[in-house]
This record gives C-alpha cells, structure tokens and sequence, in this order.
C-alpha cells in the first residue's frame, strides 16, 4: 500500500502517446473512468426506458424516480422557462454524480478530484449561462449588475463588486466539488495508512473511522453533485428571469 | 364505514402525507446543500478580486496599490455573496 495518501490523484497514461502540436492528448485513467461514467448513464438509462411497463423493474424505477428528482429541482429553482435546458442539467447531474461514485470504488480513480476537470465544467456553465443572458435580454441584461435603489455615489463600487461576485461562481462552483472531493480521499487514504501502521492493536478504532468515512464520503459525492446541479439551475433563473 | 367517513379518513391521511414530504424535502438534501455552497462563496470572491488586482496591476504597472484595494473589494463581494445566499435560503 502505498504510504503517500496522493498517489491516487496520480494521471498516468494507458496505452500509446497521442501528441497534437504542442498537446498531449493521451488516453489516461481520467479519461478511462470519464468514458466508463458516461457509458454506465447511457446504459443504465436506455435499459431504463426501453420497456415502459406499468409496473416498473428496479432500473426504470431508477430512471423514472432520477427523471422527476431532476424535473423538480429545476422548476422549483428555476421556473418554468428553464425546461429547454432541462437535459443539459440531467446530464451534468448524473455525470457528475457517476463520476463520483466510481471514485467510491477501491482501486479506482475519482475524475471530479481534479480542479481542471471540474473548472471547465463549470467555465462550460459560465460562458453558457452568460450567453442565455445575453440572448434573452441583449444588453439589458448588464442590469444584473446595477441592483436598484443605490445611491448613484456607491454606483462604481457597487458594480465593480457585483462583477467580481459575478465572475467568482465559476471558481466557487469548481472549488467546492474538487475541494470536497479530494479531501474526502485524502483522508480516507489517511485513515487507511493508519489502519496498517498501528497493526491490529491499535488498528480498530481508525478503521472504525473508515467504515463511517465511506458512509459520509457517499453522500457528499451525491450532495455535491446535487449542489453542483442546483447552483446550474440557480445560475440559469438569474439569466432567465432577470429581476434586480 | 360509509363512504363519506372513508373520504375524510383518506383526505387527512394525504394532507398528513404531503405535510411530511414538504417537511422532509426542506430539511435533508437542500439545506445540506447550501451549508456547502455558504462555505466557497466568501472564499472564491477573495480569490477573483485578488487575481483580478494582481492583472491590473501588471497591465499598468501600479505595483502594490490595484492588488491591495482589489482584495478588500473582493473581501466585500463576498459578504455580499454570503448575505445574499443566505436571503434566498430563507424564502
């Protein structure tokens, strides 16, 4: 076992170089278990959907129960306009949420536990939501950062945090999912190491703290990809229904 | 049982139903949620000021100041981000 609790961040390419230019586009075990997460969603829902029986087995109910937890959040959240965009939503939820329950899996590698990975996902939000914006309102939507009712002296400063407040949610989107991740592997590798060091003496009371970890580190990838998910819709109302 | 005794009987039982489920849904998974998302929010704003200083700063040579005013502006769009998620948890 290895001592060093980072190792298993470590990309490390599977399979032949692939160089484009100056990019190395190599097959790695990110892209491995990318690949193996979208497969088991497309899988698992079109075996889902293929018999729409009245009664239905495990994996439609599955799929139904994950369709209206999704049609949900995103018309309390974000209203009724937001429907267009509700399968980019139930994608990135369930991309997310199989990217880290993969990672739950001993021996395998957790894709949301690398800042990059989830930092273009959520530039990907940004830059879509910005746009909607845009689109939707043309350049009123500029309003979004002049709230009203301040007095026209506090009006530069005002806006110059809001843009600031505005530009931070891609950063705080990402962070948050990589941070939560990594951690909660992090330190269940600790508690791991320390289960070997202490022999079984002393070996009991950390592998306790193990057992109870994994509990807690299942619903945190659930709950982040749930917040990830919602912070979306949320991110979509404010381009949708612009209202200061 | 007569029939109107059986619908009453089911009509409490759905509200009793509906009350729990609401109940249940505002408590687990979303204030869970926003627990989370109060803890970045300040953090990321302090982060995009400072960077956003630091760029300035380097565009027009002003060394110390644009970075230090930055930070303090981004210290306060993070409260405001704070403040504001916590307003919309309310409602």
């Amino acid at each position: 076992m290895a001592a060093n609790p980072m190792t298993q961040f470590e990309v490390y390419r599977i399979g032949p170089e692939i160089k484009i230019g100056a990019f190395d586009i190599s097959f790695t075990n990110a892209s491995l278990f990318m690949v193996v997460s979208s497969l088991a969603i497309l899988i698992i829902f079109n075996l889902g959907s293929k018999k729409n029986s009245l009664l239905p087995n495990k994996l439609q109910l599955l799929a139904e129960l994950s369709y209206t937890f999704i049609t949900k959040m995103i018309s309390d959240t974000a209203g009724s306009k937001a429907k267009p965009y509700f399968a980019f939503i139930f994608s990135l939820f369930m991309f997310v949420l199989f990217c880290n329950m993969f990672g739950m899996i001993p021996y395998s590698f957790t894709v949301t536990s690398h800042i990059i990975v989830t930092f273009i996902l959520a530039a990907f939000i940004f830059i879509g939501v910005t746009i909607i914006g845009f689109i939707k309102h043309g350049f009123g939507y500029l309003r979004l950062f002049v709230p009203s009712g301040v007095p026209a002296v506090l009006l530069p400063l005002i806006v110059v945090i809001e843009i600031i407040s505005y530009l931070s949610r891609p950063v705080s989107l990402s962070v948050r999912l990589f941070a939560n991740m990594m951690a909660g592997h992090t330190m269940m590798k600790v508690f791991g190491g320390f289960v070997i060091s202490l022999g079984i003496v002393g070996g009991w009371l950390p592998l306790s703290f193990s057992v109870a970890l994994t509990g807690l580190e299942i619903l945190v990838a659930f709950l982040q990809a749930y917040v990830f998910a919602i912070l979306t819709c949320i991110y979509l109302n404010d381009a949708l229904n612009l209202h200061h | 049982m007569s029939k109107d005794q059986f619908k009453t009987r089911l009509q409490i039982a759905k509200d009793k139903l509906s009350k729990k489920n609401l109940r249940d849904n505002n408590q687990n998974s979303s204030s869970i949620g926003a627990a989370f998302k109060l803890s970045t929010e300040l953090v990321s704003a302090v982060a995009v000021g400072t960077i956003i200083g630091f760029i300035l700063d380097k565009t027009f040579g002003t060394k110390p100041w644009l970075i230090i005013i930055f930070f303090f502006v981004g210290v306060i769009a993070g409260i405001i981000n704070v403040i504001k998620s916590a307003k919309n948890m309310q409602k």
